[in-house]
């Protein structure tokens, strides 16, 4: 793709080719893109094709104002084009639709979600209901003049055939509206309704037409030969344009597709930019201090592996969560007697939702993850079990280990934030430290009052204090 | 059984060793000890059949995602090579997917480790798979848990009850998502390290051939947790 963003979209109307300001061939797109051709929402005075030129161009939009009223005192130039344009050019943001065929693989940051104002601005088509109630006036004012001239056979025919040909039409705004929702999953019928009861109702008219040409006289077989023969010449017609008609659908469902894995690409490139390449940088630059690289790495694998193998729980609604940072806290700001990262083996087993009782427990966790990191060995493992009436943690370090009673006062760490923490709210806490086998604090928090997982969070909890 | 590399000391487990990464490789191959001996590679599903049909070595360590072959990366290998009797297969995983843990342990790998596992802890868990043990990560064991309810009271009776834990193999399960090594885990429950190798072997057994229909469908839904 050669052409300036916008020239993908565009052809359809096969206008615009000749209107293109002279880019030399192979150029890079202007550093200002240009929107692609579009009726935009806002800021349209009757249905927007001014507005979209102006913005496709880059014209002023007065000028191009001035510009159909000009063409339009040239013999109706202007009012032809416009109409034109309005049939063929489709709604939209021109600028979305111009970041939209923009290769998103070039799209660096996934794309901001779409602005809610949207939604909001599709509101009654009031200049629309205008313009068509306009134009009825003016026809029944048409049709009020000429009276005496007027062949009422005509009329209704007429009004059949352009009630099909709008409803046919009025679908190519749709579509347009149509391929947002349906990228989105859903798929409606609608269009292809709308398509049947448009040329039903044209049919129906031609005949009520064809009828009246050929006078009353004519008899019912000759009618209906006639039918049979014009519905024979379209489904000839139909029989031949449908490979055609099949490729372009194909076509266009392959392009949606590969428009789908080319926005997940981007995606995942813009997550990958944004994190790993933002660290990988980082530890090169850092390269001499392997503690600190270690650490980066770390955080960085943490950080990708919840990306990749986790849906992050709403907060508050998990304890599994609310360890796993506590972990990721600790890692990240703790380091070992010698300085050197220490990595946390954590395992969980069970869930649930996290309340006062629970929090006393991560604290005392916390405090217990950081003695093993900075005064014990690794491997440093933490295991948090849910059970049925409690919650168990062991937080096991391989450090030489320490006496447990002659823990002194000025040991007021492990008595007070681990221990009394979890006593006061009703639990139990231990500590075990043997030779050579390092040291393990055992953590155990009844639940009596409080609800498992499943029930809705945020309920009072009712926690006798001991 | 052809030996690359000349000083080999009596007894050294041959390995092949399978991985998409040719890094992964050098780097798991620079890391083991002497006690095991790298005697081919294979880089894909269909590569690793091939190699170990023709190598048949009595330990395989596989990576769960392989590209090749029907698309079942690791489990599919295993599964290609069930006429192999005498080889056994160690998963190796930079994955903490449940999903894709419980698949490559059910077609049949003597147990799981994650590729974080420093090199003496992996050359042992060679030796123990080649022996015929079964190999637990703490966290494989925190995954036997979940899946089997870590509740006390649910537990088996008998030995031929598949869908359950019994209480000593709950105990010894616990013991190992604690960080505790089989040493350990035999000094703090009085038994000998035997012991508690038949106890894993067993749960292996049940975590592979138990019809609990709410293995998978948990596997499958630990994503969405």
């Amino acid at each position: 793709m050669d052409g300036p963003a916008g020239a993908r979209t565009c052809d359809d109307s096969g206008v615009d080719v000749t209107a293109e300001p002279s880019l030399p061939p192979g150029a890079v797109p202007a550093r200002t893109p240009r929107g692609a051709l579009r009726r935009p929402e806002r800021g349209r005075w009757c249905a927007g094709v001014a507005s979209g030129v102006s913005a496709h161009l880059g014209l002023p939009l007065p000028a191009v104002r001035v510009g159909f009223v000009v063409l339009t005192l040239l013999g109706g130039v202007g009012v032809m084009l416009y109409g034109f344009w309005w049939l063929t050019v489709p709604a939209g943001d021109p600028w979305r639709a111009a970041a939209d065929t923009r290769p998103s693989a070039l799209s660096r940051v996934a794309r901001r979600p779409a602005e809610s104002g949207e939604r909001a601005s599709r509101r009654w088509p009031v200049t629309d209901i205008a313009v068509g109630l306009l134009l009825v006036a003016i026809a029944v004012l048409l049709a009020a003049l000429r009276q005496d001239r007027l062949d009422a056979g005509w009329v209704l025919p007429m009004l059949v055939v352009l009630a099909g040909a709008a409803l046919a039409w009025s679908q190519l705004d749709e579509v347009a509206r149509g391929r947002l929702r349906s990228r989105a999953g859903g798929r409606t019928p609608l269009p292809v309704v709308r398509l049947l009861g448009g040329v039903v109702l044209a049919g129906v008219g031609v005949l009520l037409l064809v009828g009246q040409a050929t006078g009353p006289g004519v008899d019912a077989a000759t009618f209906a030969q006639s039918v049979v023969a014009s519905l024979a010449v379209l489904a000839g017609v139909a029989v031949v344009v449908a490979p055609w008609w099949l490729r372009l659908w194909r076509a266009l469902a392959d392009e949606r597709a590969a428009r789908a894995r080319e926005s997940e690409r981007a995606d995942i490139a813009a997550h990958l930019h944004d994190s790993v390449l933002q660290t990988l940088a980082l530890i090169r630059a850092r390269a001499d201090d392997p503690a600190e690289v270690a650490r980066m790495a770390r955080a960085q694998e943490r950080e990708l592996r919840e990306w990749l193998y986790d849906d992050r729980p709403a907060p508050g609604t998990s304890l599994a969560a609310a360890l796993r940072a506590v972990v990721a806290e600790v890692e990240d700001s703790r380091s070992g007697p010698g300085g050197e990262p220490v990595a946390v083996d954590a395992v969980v087993v069970g869930d649930r939702v996290p309340d006062e009782a629970t929090a006393a427990l991560l604290q005392a966790t916390r405090e217990a993850l950081v003695n093993a990191v900075v005064h014990g060995r690794p491997p440093v493992s933490l295991y948090l079990e849910v059970g049925t009436d409690e919650v168990e943690v062991f937080v096991k370090d391989r450090g030489d280990g320490f006496d447990v009673d002659a823990i002194g006062a000025d040991r007021f760490g492990v008595r007070e934030s681990i221990m009394g923490r979890v006593r006061r709210r009703g639990g139990t806490a231990t500590v075990t430290s043997r030779d050579g086998q390092g040291t393990e604090v055992h953590l155990s928090m009844p639940f009596a009052a409080t609800p498992p997982v499943a029930a809705e969070p945020g309920e009072p909890v009712t926690e006798e204090e001991r | 059984m052809t030996q690359e590399v000349p000083v080999v000391p009596a007894g050294a487990v041959d390995v092949v060793l399978v991985d998409d990464h040719h890094l992964f490789r050098t780097g798991v191959r620079a890391s083991l000890d002497a006690r095991v001996n790298v005697v081919g590679e294979a880089a894909s599903v269909d590569e690793a059949v091939h190699v170990v049909h023709a190598l048949a070595p009595p330990v395989v360590l596989l990576d769960v995602h392989l590209p090749g072959g029907d698309g079942g990366g690791g489990a599919e290998v295993i599964r290609a090579c069930a006429d192999l009797t005498s080889t056994r297969f160690l998963a190796l995983s930079v994955s903490d997917a449940a999903e894709d843990v419980v698949a490559v342990i059910r077609a049949g790998a003597r147990g799981y480790v994650t590729k974080a596992i420093d090199g003496p802890a992996l050359s042992d868990a060679v030796r123990r798979v080649a022996d015929g043990d079964a190999v637990f990560s703490p966290r494989l064991a925190g995954f036997v848990l979940d899946a089997f309810g870590a509740a006390a009271g649910d537990v088996a009776t008998g030995d031929d009850e598949l869908d359950r834990l019994s209480a000593r193999e709950r105990e010894v399960m616990r013991l190992i998502a604690r960080g505790y090594t089989y040493r350990e885990v035999a000094g703090e429950l009085f038994i000998s390290i035997k012991t508690v190798e038949t106890h894993v072997s067993a749960v292996l057994r049940k975590l592979q051939l138990s019809s609990r229909h709410e293995l998978t469908r948990w596997a499958a839904a630990r994503r969405l947790l």
